[in-house]
């Protein structure tokens, strides 16, 4: 994407001038960016609609919080933890959900996720049930690094985390793997009849995406400080479903665009308005109505439409193939 | 309390509860098995029902009234919803039903919540429901048993249409092969919308008479259609039976659960779910694929 590198520039730079509060909420917009980000892996590129994610998010976030507060591990250590015990959970449960699809996997998804909420939410003696954990450290490092525990070090974390992973989404989708699981996402007859497999790559699908939420999960539990089982509850799983289809399935970026959206009506609009969830729920049916491919689907037509007009009508048809 | 009576209790809890949750459910399997839609606005509808029956109760100072208007409230809204929307989306694929679905459950829990404030509501029961009804030297609550019976009429006569009508004949047929039915010369649509107003009237109704037990309150909607996901997906989606079935197992699990392992309730509700899908993939009683 040729604006990449200015969009980063400008992320990088924007602590130094911009007030404390900006700095938090451009951290929350980038956490939530990379979780809708992950889900695009499974509902964009699979056309997997999975009803869950909230679970991998919120599994990482309390692993994270584990290891910081019981393992007193550094933060990227805990981090890492987080991500590494999701990722392996992830694959147990996506090989189960994937023995079905469509309608039968989104609610497999969702048992999953509640099965996980209710854990949590039960398990007082470790998780602290619906109190959840609290008063969590940005521990430092062996070395005594502390750069991470101020607003704005943690921020520059994230965004290199954030960049990184959209980096990495953004090749894995156009590897081989990748286009093998858009093949089998158009046609699965066809798909198979080439010898692919579309079992073991929608599990591949899920299992990345799992992953990919728990580093998000374990990012927020580390930005906030505190995990409730609220992390877990699948109103969060349909709010991320609203940020990917809104900002457009299947693009990576239009989810995060759809994430930013979120969270900045959620902040900014709420104060206003109070009634932020009627808007993005009409602006939500609008789009899936009239724009299945989202705001940002909507921006490539028309910046479709503009290159047709330019190319002039001979051109046309190469344009539209 | 005698474990004898404890059992009785937990027995007729669980039937009443069971009778609540297949008022709900069965509008939602119907409207699958006919249209492929997994509604996702249809705890927002019961929700809808619970306000909107409240809301007459109040006005007229008559229990009875909610009765009428909780069904009518939601099946008006369900129908406006389905005329306007979801006809639109008929050549797409499940999950932009699942999509819209889940947008409308949110523009309709935001709205009750602007109109009707965010506190819980309640209704006054008559007299004759308010009472106990005696079981040897045992009271036992009357709206619980008014429950149980209205669950047992409504579960009957439903089952008499979908086996003995000639509605319920088109109904079945539609669900087996709507192109075929369509060629024979039956109005496919016109069934449609009618099935898809009856699943969001028994909703509504469901909705208010959930609000003796639970209250009215923001989220009630949400908790609702969890269950009633769970339970649908355990009678296999479509499947008239297995939403009843599967109402009477979840409301056993969760009845019996909640008695005797209060902390494990919860977990056992989405183990079962997760079971019954593991081994039999369409759910007890729907298709295997």
């Amino acid at each position: 994407m040729k604006y990449a590198f200015p969009l980063f520039s400008v992320l990088a730079l924007a602590p130094l001038v911009l007030p404390g509060f900006h700095v938090t909420l451009l951290t929350e917009i980038l956490i939530f960016a990379l979780f809708a980000m992950s889900l695009d892996v499974q509902v964009g590129y699979a056309r997997m609609f999975s009803f869950g994610h909230a679970a991998p998010y919120g599994v990482g976030a309390y692993v994270a919080a584990f290891a910081l507060s019981s393992g007193n591990l550094p933060l990227p250590g805990a981090v890492l933890v987080a991500v590494i015990a999701v990722f392996i959970l992830a694959i147990p449960i996506g090989w189960l959900c994937t023995r079905a699809s469509g309608v039968a996997f989104a609610m497999l998804t969702l048992a999953f996720a509640q099965l996980a909420h209710a854990v949590i939410f039960k398990w007082n003696g470790l998780t602290g049930g619906s109190d959840g954990i609290s008063g969590l450290l940005r521990n430092h490092g062996p070395w005594g690094f502390a750069g991470l525990e101020s607003r704005q070090g943690y921020y520059w974390f994230t965004l290199a985390i954030v960049v990184g992973s959209a980096f990495l989404a953004s090749k894995f989708v156009r590897s081989p793997m990748g286009t093998a699981i858009v093949a089998v996402r158009e046609n699965e007859k066809r798909a198979v009849a080439i010898g692919y497999e579309p079992r073991r790559l929608r599990l591949a699908a899920f299992v990345i995406s799992n992953t990919w939420a728990g580093l998000a999960g374990a990012l927020h539990a580390g930005f906030l400080l505190f995990v409730s089982p609220e992390l877990l509850h699948w109103t969060l799983s349909g709010y991320v479903i609203v940020a990917v289809v809104l900002g457009g399935a299947g693009t990576l970026i239009g989810p995060m665009i759809g994430a930013t959206l979120m969270v900045v009506g959620g902040h900014q609009l709420s104060a206003v308005a109070d009634s932020w969830p009627l808007f993005m729920g009409l602006l939500f049916i609008v789009v899936v109505v009239a724009a299945p491919n989202g705001l940002w689907g909507i921006k490539s037509s028309i910046a479709n439409a503009i290159a047709v007009r330019k190319a002039g009508r001979l051109e046309v048809d190469h344009v539209a193939s | 309390m005698g474990s004898s009576q404890v059992w009785l209790n937990l027995t007729l809890n669980t039937l009443a509860l069971a009778s609540l949750l297949a008022m709900l459910t069965i509008g939602l399997t119907l409207i699958f098995g006919i249209m492929r839609i997994m509604n996702f606005a249809h705890g927002a509808l019961y929700m809808l029902g619970a306000y909107s029956g409240i809301a007459a109760a109040q006005l007229l100072g008559n229990f009875w009234i909610g009765l009428l208007a909780a069904p009518l409230a939601a099946a008006a809204f369900g129908s406006i919803f389905e005329y306007t929307l979801l006809r639109r989306l008929y050549r797409r694929d499940g999950g932009s039903f699942l999509l819209v679905t889940f947008g409308l459950s949110l523009v309709l829990t935001e709205a009750i919540r602007l109109i009707f404030g965010p506190n819980t509501r309640d209704v006054d029961l008559p007299s004759v429901l308010s009472g106990v009804v005696w079981f040897g030297d045992e009271p036992y609550p009357a709206y619980r048993i008014f429950l149980i019976a209205l669950g047992i009429v409504v579960l009957a006569s439903l089952a008499f249409v979908f086996l003995r009508t000639r509605l319920g004949l088109l109904i079945r047929a539609i669900a087996q092969n709507a192109e075929m039915t369509h060629a024979l010369g039956i109005d496919v649509q016109l069934i449609r919308s009618l099935t898809f107003a009856v699943g969001c009237a028994f909703a509504g109704l469901g909705g208010y008479l959930a609000v003796p037990l639970i209250t009215g309150y923001i989220g009630m909607g949400g908790a609702a259609i969890i269950d009633a996901f769970v339970i649908v997906m355990i009678g296999g989606m479509g499947s008239f039976f297995g939403s009843a079935a599967g109402s009477l197992l979840v409301a056993l699990t969760q009845t019996f659960g909640n008695y005797y392992l209060p902390d494990f309730a919860l977990v056992a509700t989405y183990l079962l779910m997760i079971c019954v899908l593991l081994c039999r993939p369409g759910g007890l009683f729907g298709e295997q694929e």
